[in-house]
């Protein structure tokens, strides 16, 4: 009965719309306060400590004041676009929830596509940026915005290159076919350079240090968001910790062979790899000092662009040399 | 290149002036040479002859007599001081004098403040406007008859005024070719600060953008000005001390000190030998404390954010061993005339002590930390250049100058104290960029620990203090300048042997060395303006006083 079908399907999507949700609201709030205990710990610090076991709860005291505060329009942005940017950044991160392998069959929909559809998903995200740059009528926020677009585009090419070498090696774009293609070994023994120009690239598309150029704060006040508060600010930064999640889970799916892994079920490897991942670009981000903007251009085309083809390239070869020999 | 001896100088302003418009004066007490007194249209001449010798404008300022308004120049040069003082008289119903400010670069904004503070009118001055009042105020505090209250500033009207200054800096720039081409709309101006993470203060700082590239910048200052000079001149020389602390209170120490050794020398006193180990003690301290927050500070512009809290971590420690025999952990008021306010306890030398080898692994540690780090020798090398000629022109002092190859610290080139008897080294580099200054401060840090370490053993005993001593200065003027960690500090002082200074001029080394920012910006990303801005280690409340 397609009746039947339409509200199965129906329930289905509300059931995980509401678990992806959950998950990305209490995993933010644990990443905000992982962030904030690593930096302490780097910085001769100890970090949030009083609200709850060790600071946990902080954080939720700090979402609830965001969500308490009221919604601001300044005077003389631009109201659509101001409203629309915050939902534009932060829903098109959720996508990738949609293809991870949490575990063994512990999928959303294995779709074919995999990846490429979660790169040209997140992609949108910029456009948010963008907007709300462009819509907060904010000398800063346009820079920032300005500086997100062009960090985009230069970096998407490298990232996508990278993952190239791994999927031809798989021989599919499909997140369940990748990790099952690294039963052996993972692919960041065979791809170690794809591995790190794939770090590198999402680093710089999550606007992390040292790429965190559009937001950085010491030149632009608070770059693309600086007229945000409130919620709708709230959103731009459970955005950007959902992207870190997200870029760290694609990168343990390609490189660390996902939910792979003894003794343990596929879930927790699977969320070990990732805190694993984000751990290292929280280190990443409290070590070194931020890029120039056109020192970043540069990075991703004189370096990581060329590395990345010649990946490819030996990649190809190599697998071309395989079947020869077979 | 030849510079002209202290002779030759002579010669040469005696033939410009009449004989008994010369004085020699004994730099011991004065730290002047000699003065010389030269006609309103002689200036720009010996002004010229000055530059062209390799002196540079230390100091530019006004006293108000009864008969005229005297402008003061200080030339100094690059080596041994041979400071010579030049003054011209403006008669009160003229109130004009010829401007060097095409001459000494330094000269625009110390000319721009004399006519803030006395209302002298510089001829062919490019900009004269008020720098450190609000432009809607109609005062002259410095001048003699001023006497009333100041009016409250009008709030609408300075609202105003602020939009008429953005306004008139875009009128000043029509007539240059960037705008001439009117389709060319990218360029726009932007106003970093006053409220902005990296000013280090509330400073302005008005930029001409083409999209991210910087065309122009002017700093614009006086927000916090609180007029140090004016409360000076109304309180007894006891009740300056603590004005000394509120100028820099990141390195309050050395501007004690300049204090101390302006009013000793005038005074021809000689503190114990104990006082002066003190004072060159807690001195670098405060001089390491003072580069480790510009690190920390400077690190945090460039978006690393780590290096601030090692740096205040160790600077922590200095705080609580300066408070040890201060009280205080900022705003020191710890000198007195010819000694201390109270000797240091016998906890705070084990506290050095301790402190000295810590500290020498922890500049290990920002050596492989900031040093060495790519990304930061990528963000600083080759930029923000200083040349010598733009030092001499605006006057640049302190590590900023040495960065760019000048060895010139009042330490060695002025001595005073006992600094003649230590060792210690003057680290100079030639590239003048932002990794040069950088590079200076931490090398600094260590020749302080040097010093520190050299004197914590010899710690002569004694008395700190020199008991009564008469509560004025004798009749005279005086300058005298001091190694701040900014760069040189130096008070002009005018005593009419009464219980309060005539005129005090306080010469602030970030108030010429942030004027030169105007060379540096043009050509700049907005990234590294404030990598520029932040490398020549500007402290606002100095700078505005």
């Amino acid at each position: 009965m397609p009746s039947t079908f339409v509200i199965q399907e129906i329930l289905k999507i509300i059931l995980w719309g509401t678990i992806v949700v959950l998950f990305i609201s209490v995993n933010a709030l644990f990443l905000v306060w992982m962030e904030r205990k690593v930096s302490a710990r780097i910085q001769l610090r100890r970090g949030p400590l009083h609200v709850g076991p060790h600071g946990l709860l902080q954080t939720i005291a700090d979402a609830v004041k965001l969500i308490s505060k009221e919604l601001v329009f300044p005077k003389e942005v631009d109201k659509f676009g101001y409203w629309l940017a915050p939902v534009l950044v932060f829903a098109p991160i959720l996508s990738a929830f949609l293809i991870m392998p949490l575990g063994k069959n512990w999928i959303i929909r294995d779709l074919n596509v995999g990846f490429l559809f979660v790169f040209s998903l997140t992609n949108i995200s910029f456009i948010g940026i963008f907007i709300a740059g462009w819509s907060s009528n904010n000398k800063y926020a346009l820079l920032g915005s300005m500086r997100a677009v062009a960090q985009n585009i230069s970096y998407e090419i490298p990232l996508l290159l990278s993952t190239m070498g791994v999927v031809m090696a798989a021989g599919t774009l499909q997140t369940s076919g990748l990790v099952a293609a690294q039963k052996g070994s993972w692919f960041i023994m065979t791809q170690p350079l794809a591995f790190l120009i794939f770090l590198c690239a999402s680093l710089a598309e999550a606007n992390r240090a040292p790429f965190d150029i559009p937001e950085a704060e010491s030149e632009l006040v608070a770059g693309f968001h600086t007229e945000y508060s409130g919620m709708r600010f709230a959103l731009f930064f459970l955005g950007e910790y959902t992207a870190i999640f997200v870029s760290s889970a694609i990168s343990a799916t390609l490189f660390l062979g996902g939910w792979r892994g003894p003794l343990l079920p596929g879930l927790a490897w699977f969320l070990i790899k990732v805190y694993a991942l984000v751990f290292v670009i929280m280190w990443i981000r409290w070590t070194f000092p931020r890029l120039r903007s056109d020192q970043l251009m540069g990075f991703a085309w004189k370096i990581l662009i060329p590395f990345a083809i010649l990946n490819v390239f030996v990649t190809a070869c190599m697998i071309q040399f395989q079947h020869f020999f077979k | 290149m030849p510079t002209l001896t202290e002779k030759n100088i002579k010669n040469w302003l005696l033939e410009l002036i009449k004989p008994d418009e010369f004085n020699e004066k004994d730099p011991k007490a004065s730290g002047v040479l000699f003065e010389a007194i030269v006609p309103q249209s002689k200036i720009r001449e010996v002004a010229k002859g000055y530059l062209e010798q390799h002196y540079f404008l230390e100091s530019l300022t006004a006293v108000d007599f009864a008969e005229c308004l005297e402008i003061v120049y200080h030339f100094n040069q690059w080596g041994p001081a041979q400071r010579s003082c030049v003054k011209i008289l403006v008669p009160k119903e003229t109130n004009t004098a010829p401007s060097i400010a095409s001459i000494y670069k330094s000269a625009n904004w110390f000319e721009r403040e004399v006519y803030d503070m006395f209302g002298a009118i510089f001829t062919d001055h490019p900009n004269l406007k008020r720098i450190l009042l609000p432009e809607s105020s109609d005062i002259f505090p410095l001048l003699k008859s001023f006497k009333g209250e100041p009016k409250g500033a009008d709030v609408a009207q300075s609202l105003k005024l602020i939009q008429e200054d953005a306004d008139g800096f875009t009128t000043q720039y029509k007539d240059t070719v960037i705008l001439q081409d009117k389709k060319n709309s990218k360029d726009y101006y932007l106003n970093l600060g006053p409220q902005h993470p990296s000013t280090h203060g509330v400073l302005r700082v008005l930029l001409h953008l083409d999209g991210e590239r910087v065309i122009d910048g002017q700093p614009i200052i006086g927000y916090s000005h609180r007029h140090h000079e004016k409360m000076m001149e109304i309180q007894n020389y006891v009740g300056c001390w603590p004005n000394m602390g509120r100028l820099d209170y990141v390195g309050a120490m050395s501007y004690n000190f300049g204090y101390a050794v302006l009013v000793e020398k005038a005074m021809g006193i000689q503190p114990p030998p104990r006082v002066e180990a003190i004072r060159v003690l807690t001195t670098e301290l405060n001089r390491i404390a003072s580069h480790l927050l510009w690190i920390g500070t400077f690190l945090l512009d460039l978006g690393a954010f780590t290096p601030f809290f090692y740096c205040f971590d160790d600077r922590e420690k200095i705080l609580d061993i300066l408070e040890m025999a201060t009280g205080e952990r900022l705003t020191y008021d710890y000198f007195r005339f010819g000694g201390l306010d109270k000797d240091i306890p016998p906890e705070m030398v084990p506290a050095i002590k301790e402190f000295i080898p810590r500290f020498k692994a922890r500049l290990r540690d920002y050596d492989a930390l900031i040093t060495k780090n790519i990304i930061f020798r990528k963000r600083t090398e080759g930029l923000g250049i200083i040349s010598k000629e733009s030092a001499l022109a605006y006057g640049v002092t302190g590590p900023s100058l040495r960065a760019s190859g000048v060895a010139f610290d009042l330490r060695r080139n002025e001595p005073y104290s006992i600094y003649p008897e230590l060792d210690f080294n003057i680290p100079t580099r030639a590239e003048g960029d932002v990794f040069a200054r950088y590079w200076i401060r931490t090398k600094e840090m260590e020749e302080s620990l040097k010093i520190v370490s050299q004197i914590i053993d010899k710690i002569p005993a004694g008395e700190v203090t020199l008991g009564k001593l008469p509560k004025n200065v004798p009749k005279g003027e005086y300058y005298s300048a001091v190694e701040a960690a900014r760069g040189s500090f130096g008070i002009y002082l005018v005593s009419d042997g009464s219980l309060n200074p005539y005129r005090i001029k306080l010469r602030t080394p970030s108030f010429s060395n942030l004027n030169a920012i105007g060379d540096m910006l043009p050509g700049c990303l907005v990234s590294d303006v404030v990598a520029v801005l932040g490398s020549i280690d500007i402290v606002l409340p100095e700078i505005d006083r």
